[in-house]
């Protein structure tokens, strides 16, 4: 449904968008994260139609974004990240207005304008000016706008911005709803919500790809996957653990042969953490040596390795970005 | 073209949700019922001249039609750009010309508005017995509306071309100033050699071509389309740097 090859955008001599390339299929909905300044917002605005393409190409239903510009916005409903509404009008006469702008008939408008704010709980306040609403309202009313033509494609930038927790809820389960038809690009900061809706990311880095793949397969590759997470208290008196007590452990520990790496997690005090990683049965292997050791073991859990953490080490660039067209989807790019 | 109604009729209900819209039509009604009281006592009761005078026969017409459509257009493109709504409006399945022209006629149908105030100081005259020629002050409104078409089209290219609405505005005043003035050039250069450069001064002449024509009554479909030409070159303009932006981002 979507198809990005090689896009990059420049303003001026700033790189905001670099080689970028992803497929979308009909019907996937796709989390696209990276921290500010990635060029997430860019990239939409390129597949909106509203900034041309420095180079590569970009392709919505079949339609090039450049030469077949109004096919390609027909096709999209697009919530921006400012979220654009006209103040001085009512709700109703935006969405009618949004609904005159595709070609609809007035009382088909209307018709719609109804059903989208009924999804997305605004009804009540069809009539308010939206000057007046709180912004989380008009954040709902910038969905509602998107939703109004019932598009084939949505690309909502930061749709949940501004919601309050339950909305949030909403917006996500009204995500979900809408996804079964449809193919969704959505941005987030808010990585828990993109872990319950996107079953695939886009992580962009500086304007490069820095990952795309479905959230197991890029978890599985961060870091060999699962760690185990040991917490020792320090001694039967309490005492702070020394730097060459923690040392010793450590070597103990790195010297099971399952593992590969270890690394102190710090103490608060009266303990000390570590985080284990390595193959095969990891956790039992390290209950056995801390009883043959005699220490106290205050927490032994198998911890899963989240997006937040995914997120983290690609923004700490500890995870290179590197573009590399060749790269088979589903690639950590740079870790693979 | 595809949206340009949609998007005329909410401009024009945009301008008039505006008080600044509001503020201006009744400041401008004032001023020219003052005027048309003033050159209608002055003319000794004379209808047709008073009438054509506030529609483009006098100075004071001139003054606001050099500066009102500058006013009502300066927001249009360069705030709509800073709030999103352009990229609201651009990422919609609309030619950018559906976009710019839609706009440049809603500021042009608020002016004609304004200057339909002639039609009725008209009436209330014809009330008190003496009607003025319908023809003429017809002919007259036209005439105004199309000179308002043109510097709105120019005021939207000033829009567009700046990022502040008060830029935008002052430079679109300066630009009207110039295309007021250039005929009064030309006649003075006319003697001194310049005759190329005068001819070609001679085809920017708005305001000759419109005394010329519509305040004499007379329809000229000619100089219609002398102002239709010059608007839609504008827009074409207006149209062009809208694209450009997009380019620049
Ligand atoms: N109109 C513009 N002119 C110049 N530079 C721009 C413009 N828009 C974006 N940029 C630059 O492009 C880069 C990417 O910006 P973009 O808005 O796409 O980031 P983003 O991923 O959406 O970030 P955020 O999470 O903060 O929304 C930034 O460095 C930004 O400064
Ligand atoms: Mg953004």
């Amino acid at each position: 449904m979507i198809t990005v090859q090689h896009l990059t955008r420049r303003f001026g001599p700033r790189l905001a968008v670099d080689d970028v390339s992803f497929h979308l299929e009909r019907g996937e909905v796709v989390g696209f994260l990276g921290p500010n300044g990635a060029g997430k917002t860019t990239t939409m605005r390129v597949l909106t139609g509203f900034l041309p393409p420095s180079a590569g190409t970009v392709e919505v239903g079949g339609h090039d974004v450049l030469r077949d510009s109004l096919a390609v916005r027909e096709r999209i409903g697009y919530l921006p990240e400012s979220v654009p509404l006209y103040r001085e009008h009512r709700v109703q006469e935006m969405l009618v207005f949004q609904g005159r702008l595709r070609g609809l008939a007035r009382a088909e408008a209307k018709r719609r304008a109804g059903l989208v704010l009924e999804r997305v709980g605004l009804s009540e306040r069809a009539r308010s000016l939206i000057g007046r609403l709180s912004k989380g309202q008009r954040q709902r009313v910038g969905l509602a706008v998107a939703l109004l033509p019932d598009p084939e494609v949505l690309v909502l930038d930061e749709p949940t911005s501004g919601l309050d927790p339950l909305q949030r809820i909403e917006v996500r389960r009204l995500i979900q709803e809408l996804a079964r038809e449809r193919t969704v690009l959505l941005s987030s900061h808010i990585l828990p919500e993109i872990e319950a809706v996107c079953p695939r990311v886009i992580i962009l880095q500086r304007g490069r790809l820095a990952a795309d793949g479905t959230q197991t397969e890029l978890l599985a590759r961060l870091g060999g996957g699962n760690f185990v997470r040991l917490e020792l208290a320090a001694g039967p008196d309490g005492a702070t653990p020394d730097a060459a007590a923690l040392a010793l452990v450590r070597a103990r520990i790195a010297a099971l042969p399952d593992v590969t790496s270890v690394e102190a997690r710090g103490g608060e005090g009266d303990f000390a953490a570590f985080e284990v990683r390595g193959q095969g049965a990891l956790a039992e292997g390290l209950g056995r040596l801390a009883q043959r050791e005699g220490w106290a073991v205050r927490e032994l859990s198998t911890q899963r390795p989240t997006l937040e953490g995914l997120f983290a080490r690609i923004a700490l660039e500890l995870e290179p970005a590197r573009p590399d067209p060749a790269q088979p989807e589903g690639s950590l790019e740079g870790a693979a | 073209m595809k949206g340009f109604g949609a998007i005329y009729r909410r401009e024009l209900a945009g301008l008039f949700l505006a008080p600044l819209a509001w503020v201006l039509f009744f400041l401008v009604l004032l001023y020219q019922a003052y005027f048309f009281l003033l050159v209608l006592d002055t003319k000794g009761g004379e209808v047709n001249g008073s009438l054509a005078f506030v529609l483009g026969g006098g100075t004071p017409f001139w003054l606001l039609t050099l500066f009102l459509p500058p006013l009502l257009t300066m927001r249009m493109i360069s705030e709509e750009s800073r709030s999103g709504l352009l990229e609201f409006l651009l990422t919609a399945p609309v030619a950018d010309a559906a976009v710019v022209s839609g706009k440049a006629l809603a500021a042009a149908t608020f002016l004609a508005l304004v200057w339909a105030s002639a039609f009725l100081f008209g009436a209330l005259t014809a009330l008190l017995g003496a009607p003025p020629d319908w023809g003429l002050v017809f002919a007259a409104w036209l005439g105004a509306s199309l000179v308002s078409a043109l510097f709105s089209a120019l005021g939207l290219v000033s829009s567009a071309l700046f990022s502040t609405p008060l830029l935008a505005a002052f430079m679109a005043i300066l630009v009207n100033i110039a295309l007021f003035a250039l005929p009064f050039l030309a006649r003075s250069w006319r003697g001194t050699g310049g005759a190329v450069l005068a001819r070609a001064l001679e085809y920017t002449d708005v305001l000759g071509h419109y005394q010329g024509s519509f305040l004499s009554g007379a329809l000229d479909s000619a100089h219609c389309a002398f102002f239709l030409a010059w608007t839609a070159a504008a827009l074409f303009l207006a149209v062009r740097v809208v694209e450009s932006r997009r380019w620049l981002g």
